[in-house]
């Protein structure tokens, strides 16, 4: 476990790599730590969603209050993208109904379903997010997919989230993808 | 623009891939030179190439994050691609996990002893000569299996650790056509895919020395002898550049003595063996249904029936895994391979979905009616173990040891095969994801974005199942059992599992990509996208009866046990090493600060960090000093229950409301847990799970007070040798440690 440098012992290419580096000219990367300025900032909007979805029952319609919760955090190691956010989609709020008389009536739920998503901190930013559904009367088990695209807008400078948007979207749900996707060529 | 990216793309330009190789070819020499033992990271911090927080210097030539000559703007020169031929993906099926085979404990020769069998034999030149015990285990009452007499092993497990090989005795535990038609007759190499080469013996090291990984099955109720032997070659430099010869297998996270934990200072060396003695046993035996009454408290029979145990039934653990824990060389020989998982099966988790006795979930799994077999059915519960990997220019696997960061593969493999498929009915199946990656998070949604249940977090039964689309970030060793009811399919469709973490380097996820953003091949990370293709290839033959019930297992009420305690622990970089025992201590850019006193320390498993006393409950906070990187700490032992994220318990996700052993703190992020210490004594550890923070050197040392004779206060550290275990004082003890 223990090693010594022993250069005896040592293949001349090692050597030649050591040494070569070693005189490079080498510069230290610098120490990185958290300031009080970099500390978290939590801010948190809660959105109305509106929309409908083609579902084997008919077409779902669902309303209700999407939380979310947005932490800036700084990352002190990086040039480019010093500031991210962590998102927590709270979908507990979205409720849905198809049927249009009461013996056809259904109401949805999602369940405790969150998303979550980490994503570098901009001004707006927009992410779909698929989420579930399904029939309340039902186990999670029946669940299905509906699609929520939410436009949020971010202060930069404070790394709050401000104001944003939400829709749903039809859940295209077949077996190659989800919603507009063009599908990558396989490696 | 991205800082940088790990690997360049396939599509830069030759100059460039060039100057990338030499860099990797540069850092190889130097990487051999420190794992052969011809210098330390000691000295390459003298020689400059190191800075002294432990990280490599980035200049051109030799750190893969230098500015490159040919790029344009601060874009690294990057790693060059892992080549694959002619290999396409989803071209090769995804092998079940292989069966350890379970044989009679009477069938080990020698019989395993309570305290380590240290009969002599001799010492191979190369490690010192003269003689030393056949057991790596520490010798002495210490050491020795608790409650052995009162347990004893009822199953036995031989296996090895070795060099790569073909596999010959291949037993997934199912038909071909559960299977993907894969037939166990035919002999196996060991090859990332048919079309890639086979890995060289001093490259690859399995259990077993084979693929594919290996898979234990135990049950409550019988105890389980693992006599493990070190069959790596006994001269150091025969590793193909990276690991080491000596190993310690960490059973994660199973309830057992510290002496069958893999303690991370109690390694073997070739030669030798080590029984890892598993009682399978519920927390809180000693004081939870001592006289194993409850039927919910039990393990399966053979006959269908239960045989109970004492202990808390709230405390059923399903999904473990196994793995190598050699200090300061985690990652290095968990990549190379070491590692298996390890179903547990009990009364509520039975793995025989037909059996209908009111404590049996009847979980997706397979028929006890059809197969004979009354527990541990896998026809439709699969053990997945995802792990980035990459391979040399000559296909040999490749590794950077010196990406203190974290080390990314750029190729994503399944139970160590490269994007395979998996064919499926049209049923529900249970799949037990593993992450055995270095340092790679992955992020798992289905290509359709269809829902998935998750019933189990860290092998943990949810209270409920909870249904998503996509599942959390996954960290390193974390375990998330799901359950895909494929019926939604037709014969002949296909959906894929996609992976949405997108990585720039190996210190956290850069980005949670949305489904179709991961779809799309835009990309720069290799691994984000599609890695496993199931092929809806039938309906079941006889009808799916298993069930997902609402309710699974509760949490245990802690309600009347007081907090005895309360201690915290920072998880940091720029550590310190207070101590210099050559054995006992390393360093790096990792470290722990604890109960916010002094400062931030690198490893040395001779020092005692914390030490609760037998029989308490504690709560521990867990902090990530920085935003810069993300740490999925474990902590071993016993399962814990997360109380609050960043304070808020609102934070805590619905499946993280069940017990855990390993939590991901996310960038400047804090966790709140509380653990019990009961039934068994010893040293056990804490560390970050993305092993290259672990072995550089983001790992503690725990043990608990006043667990009886024949336990210490403090306990004395082991220092191995091939010519025995000696015994030293603890080089520090922290204040506070012990109150």
């Amino acid at each position: 476990m223990n090693t010594k440098l022993n250069i005896k012992t040592l293949s001349l290419g090692i050597v030649v790599v050591l040494a070569m580096l070693a005189l490079g000219g080498l510069s230290v990367q610098a120490q990185t730590t958290t300031t009080a300025a970099d500390a978290p900032v939590d801010s948190s909007i809660t959105l109305p969603v509106k929309g409908s979805v083609t579902d084997p029952n008919g077409t779902v319609t669902l309303t209700g209050n999407v939380i979310i919760t947005c932490r800036r955090v700084v990352d002190t190691t990086s040039v480019a993208n010093p500031s991210i956010v962590l998102l927590d989609f709270d979908f507990s709020g979205v409720q849905g109904s198809s049927g249009s008389t009461k013996a056809t009536l259904k109401t949805y739920v999602t369940g405790e379903n969150h998303a979550t998503e980490m994503r570098p901190l901009q001004a707006s930013d927009t992410i779909i997010v698929a989420t579930p559904y399904f029939d309340s009367t039902k186990d999670a088990l029946s669940a299905r997919t509906m699609l929520v695209s939410a436009t949020l807008n971010f202060d930069i400078s404070s790394g709050k989230l401000t104001s944003g948007s939400l829709s749903v979207g039809n859940n295209v749900v077949t077996s190659a993808a989800v919603g507009t996707v063009t599908a990558a060529p396989i490696q | 623009m991205p800082d940088r990216n790990f690997f360049l793309s396939p599509k830069a330009s030759k100059a460039r891939l060039r100057e990338a190789e030499r860099a990797r070819q540069n850092r190889w020499d130097i990487i051999q030179a420190v794992s052969h033992g011809q210098v330390s990271r000691r000295d390459l911090i003298k020689m400059g190439l190191f800075t002294s927080a432990g990280l490599l210097v980035p200049v051109g030539g030799l750190s893969p994050f230098a500015r490159s000559a040919f790029a344009d703007s601060n874009i690294p020169t990057g790693l060059p691609p892992s080549p694959l031929g002619t290999t396409t993906a989803f071209s090769t099926p995804m092998p079940r996990f292989d069966l350890f085979p379970r044989i009679p404990v009477s069938a080990l020769t020698p019989a395993p002893t309570a305290q380590a069998n240290t009969t002599q034999q001799p010492v191979d030149p190369a490690l010192g000569g003269g003689t030393g015990p056949i057991e790596g285990r520490p010798p002495g009452p210490i050491w020795a299996h608790q409650q052995f007499g009162l347990l004893p092993p009822a199953i036995a497990v031989d296996g090895s650790v070795e060099g790569a090989k073909t596999n010959t005795v291949y037993n997934p535990g199912v038909p071909s056509n559960l299977n993907s038609g894969i037939n166990p007759a035919t002999p196996i190499p060991f090859k990332f895919h048919p079309n890639l080469p086979t890995q060289q013996a001093v490259k690859a090291w399995t259990y077993n020395g084979t693929i594919p990984p290996k898979l234990m099955q135990v049950r409550y109720g019988e105890p389980v002898l693992f006599r493990l032997h070190n069959r790596l070659p006994v001269q150091q430099s025969q590793n193909g550049g990276f690991g080491i010869h000596t190993i310690s297998t960490h059973e994660h996270n199973g309830h057992h003595g510290a002496e069958n934990d893999g303690f991370t200072g109690a390694y073997f060396f070739p030669n030798q063996f080590y029984d890892y003695h598993y009682p399978i046993v519920l927390a809180g035996r000693n004081t939870i249904n001592t006289t194993a009454s409850d039927p919910f408290a039990s393990g399966p029979t053979d006959a269908g029936g239960l045989m109970k145990v004492p202990g808390d039934w709230h405390e059923t653990m399903s999904t473990h895994w196994f793995h190598d824990h050699m200090f300061s060389f985690t990652a290095q020989n968990v990549y190379k391979g070491i590692a298996g998982m390890f179903n547990i099966y009990s009364g509520l988790d039975r793995g025989a979905e037909d059996i209908n006795d009111g404590v049996n979930l009847r979980l997706p799994s397979g028929r006890a009616s059809v197969s004979g077999k009354s527990w541990g059915n896998l026809d439709y519960d699969v053990n997945l173990m995802i792990a980035d990997k990459a391979w040399d220019a000559q296909g040999q696997l490749a590794m950077d040891i010196f990406e203190f960061d974290g080390f990314l593969g750029d190729r994503m493999t399944v139970n160590l095969t490269y994007k395979p498929y998996f064919e499926v009915e049209r049923r529900k199946y249970r799949f037990r994801i593993l992450n055995a990656s270095v340092s790679r998070f992955f992020k798992i949604a289905l290509s359709d974005g269809s829902p998935m249940i998750q019933i189990a977090n860290d092998g943990n039964l949810f209270p409920h199942p909870v249904v998503l689309t996509q599942l959390d970030e996954q960290g390193i060793a974390e375990r998330y059992d799901i359950v895909i009811d494929f019926s939604r399919y037709s014969v002949n469709q296909t959906v894929w599992m996609v992976n949405l973490a997108e990585h720039q380097d190996g210190k956290k996820v850069s980005k949670d990509l949305s489904l179709s953003e991961a779809l799309s091949g835009n990309s720069q990370d290799p691994c984000v996208g599609k890695f496993l293709e199931f092929r809806i290839v039938r309906d079941p033959a006889q009808p799916d009866i298993s069930q997902v019930p609402a309710t699974m297992i509760p949490n245990p009420d802690l309600t009347n046990i007081p907090v005895a305690h309360e201690r915290t622990f920072e998880f940091n970089s720029g550590a310190n090493q207070t101590t210099n025992d050559p054995v006992t201590t390393f360093f790096g850019p990792w470290g722990i600060k604890t109960n916010n006193q002094g400062a931030t320390l690198a490893a040395d498993f001779g020092r005692i960090s914390a030490a609760p006393k037998f029989g308490t409950r504690e709560v521990w906070t867990l902090k990530n000093g920085g935003g810069g990187w993300d740490h999925p700490i474990h902590i071993h032992f016993e399962e814990c229950q997360t109380l609050s994220r960043d304070g808020s318990a609102s934070k805590v996700p619905a499946w993280e409301r069940g017990r855990k052993d390993v939590w991901r703190l996310r960038p400047s992020g804090e966790v709140k847990i509380t653990l019990q210490f009961r039934d068994f004594g010893g040293m056990f550890m804490e560390h970050c799970h993305n092993t290259m923070h672990e072995d550089n050197a983001m790992l503690l040392r725990w043990e608990i007070d006043g667990a009886g004779t024949p336990f210490l206060n403090p306990l004395p550290t082991p220092i191995p040798s091939p010519q025995g275990v000696t015994f030293m004082a603890p080089d520090d003890i922290l204040p506070g440690a012990f109150y």
